[in-house]
């Protein structure tokens, strides 16, 4: 599909939100032509804040981001390939820790971490642990059975097995959960930067809405909106060249 | 005997295997709080937890609350199972070359925060109710529409022809082929919804309500009555357990063919012992509707209550 065909529609929605804005067809207040929010977004006040919010956010969402894969794609693939016990002793603790709300935990971390950085990376990570523990868990259960006969029959140990077998055969699941567990990131942090912060998107969200400017609050959504098509473009491309290294005809990837 | 006695012990090794490292989390909290490992001001041990679960129960309407956060989280997914699965149905079966144009727009869409939009959803639908499920609809809206909009394109194509060739009417090729091969997958949808939108109605609940259990931990932190924090958050981890679990059985006992694993559960798809039948999914509705009712009951109650001179202070600390 090129480029013209998959974004006509976009395109079409941006330039009638400007028209009917323009026209007084919708009230200009509530919705103001794109040009005026896009305008408002690079002069001054907002032409500062706006790149500083960004980077505060983004500066919240990706280490948790970050620490969430690597804790919990190494955990649920190994979870996935245990024995039979190993699953059983895990999964009532895992379905209960998984219903902990981030918000709830926020309040927690508070009372011990205090007001600051790190109790909203914890929830970050927190909210993006569970969809890629449980996603990487039902990867390393899809894969091949006889794939990994096969590699304990060769001698791997257990960290090479989960490395070279069932990492790239499950890889497809594991990034359709990364992809899943990234867009909760961003949505868990916009709510926390509004209930307790002074810095990022939702902050400036925030402070915008309670001061009734309505271009800085579209600005806002706007760029989190991108960053999130963003980051998940960045991460369908890593897989993509991820998986081009792969012999792919070999794995029979399931779920692809 | 001999044999009641080896069935008991084996159901105990199953529980003590299931529920075992759960217990020893509770035994090793009460342990830290207890022993001053961890500071008891901001760890109160499982009793206080208890007490103070009680007291919210008999003096701050609790119940109240988990009944307004059930029904804002069931009304909001019903509204998004209202737009989205004929959303879904006419842009994947009715016109799917049309979509293909608007899937960008849509995936926008569903990136944009409506926490972020609040105020609009206060313009267009008031101060009530009205935009804290809007908020929930729209959160939920998104993985209910895509993956049921995913099922109905990839309906398998030669059970359509087959069916068509048998000269099926536009209706009975959906009652009879479509709908049955994807409803697994709305389902499925609905699950992510749920979990998203329970999330999501916490801080909701927090940063704009006068009721339900995020305003109750919200209220106590600003209070600093950090027991009523754990015990509210006892509720709120109870009732998303619950709710996974019931749409878990409706999952495994609707569609138990469904080989699909579950986003949040570590439990194997599929294997009902017995599939849920007319009567059970009759008493699992009308459980449903009551709620519903008692629910939509208590959120006039709790607007009551804020109102009333004589128990809007209980309503807000109510300690003594």
């Amino acid at each position: 599909m090129n480029f013209y065909r998959k974004y006509s529609c976009v395109l079409l929605f941006l330039l009638l939100w400007e028209l009917l804005s323009r026209l007084a067809l919708i009230n200009p207040v509530f919705f103001p032509p794109l040009s005026a929010i896009l305008q408002t977004a690079f002069q001054p006040p907002l032409s500062g804040t706006l790149p500083e919010a960004l980077w505060a956010s983004l500066s919240r969402a990706l280490p948790g981001f970050l620490i969430a894969t690597l804790a919990g794609v190494p955990l649920g693939l190994a979870l996935g390939v245990a024995g039979g016990s190993l699953k059983e002793l895990s999964a009532f603790p895992l379905e209960v820790f998984s219903q902990v709300n981030p918000f709830l935990l926020f309040h927690v971390l508070i009372l011990f971490m205090g007001i600051g950085e790190a109790p909203k990376i914890a929830i970050v990570a927190w909210s993006c642990l569970w969809p890629t523990l449980f996603g990487s868990m039902n990867a390393a259960l899809s894969v091949n059975p006889s794939l990994i006969k096969a590699g304990r029959a060769m001698g791997l140990s257990r960290a090479g097995l989960l490395a070279k077998i069932v990492f790239p055969a499950g890889f497809p699941l594991v990034l359709a959960s990364l992809r899943l567990s990234l867009g909760y990131s961003l949505f868990m942090l916009i709510a926390a930067e509004m209930m307790g912060a002074s810095s990022g998107l939702g902050f400036l969200a925030l402070n915008s809405q309670e001061t009734f400017q309505l271009r800085p609050m579209y600005a806002s959504v706007l760029v989190i909106a991108l960053v999130g098509l963003a980051l998940d473009a960045s991460l369908r491309l890593g897989g993509r060249l991820y998986r081009g290294r792969l012999p792919e005809e070999r794995w029979n990837s399931p779920g692809d | 005997m001999a044999t009641t006695i080896k069935s008991l012990r084996r159901g105990a090794a199953r529980a003590a295997r299931r529920y075992g490292i759960f217990f020893a989390i509770l035994a090793l909290w009460e342990f830290a709080a207890k022993s001053g490992l961890a500071d008891s001001v901001y760890l109160p041990t499982l009793e206080t937890v208890a007490g103070a679960l009680y007291d919210l129960w008999v003096k701050a309407f609790l119940f109240t609350h988990i009944m307004v956060s059930l029904t804002r989280v069931v009304t909001g997914l019903a509204v998004a199972l209202c737009l989205g699965v004929p959303l879904a149905l006419l842009l994947g079966r009715i016109f799917p070359a049309s979509f293909a144009r608007l899937e960008a727009l849509l995936r926008i869409f569903a990136l944009v925060n409506p926490y972020c939009l609040f105020p609009l959803f206060v313009v267009f639908f008031g101060v009530g109710e009205t935009p804290k499920i809007a908020v929930l609809a729209w959160v939920s809206l998104w993985p209910i529409f895509f993956s049921a909009l995913s099922a109905f394109k990839n309906v398998d194509p030669i059970l359509v022809k087959t069916a068509l060739a048998t000269r099926a009417t536009p209706f009975s090729l959906f009652r009879a082929v479509i709908l049955p091969a994807s409803l697994p997958s709305v389902f499925h949808g609905v699950r992510l919804g749920v979990e998203m939108s329970f999330f999501i109605l916490i801080a909701a609940e927090m940063t704009g309500a006068t009721a339900g259990l995020g305003w109750i931990i919200h209220n106590a932190g600003a209070l600093n009555q950090v027991d009523r924090i754990y015990a509210a958050g006892v509720c709120v981890v109870f009732l998303g357990v619950a709710l996974n679990w019931f749409t878990l059985y409706l999952k495994r006992g609707l569609f138990f063919w469904d080989e699909r694993r579950d986003p949040f559960s570590t439990m194997a798809p599929g294997g009902a012992r017995r599939p849920v039948g007319r009567g059970r999914l009759a008493i699992a509705v009308a459980v449903f509707l009551a709620l519903m009712a008692v629910g939509a009951w208590r959120i006039f109650e709790a607007e009551r209550l804020l109102n009333d001179p004589s128990t809007v202070h209980e309503y807000h600390v109510s300690r003594e």
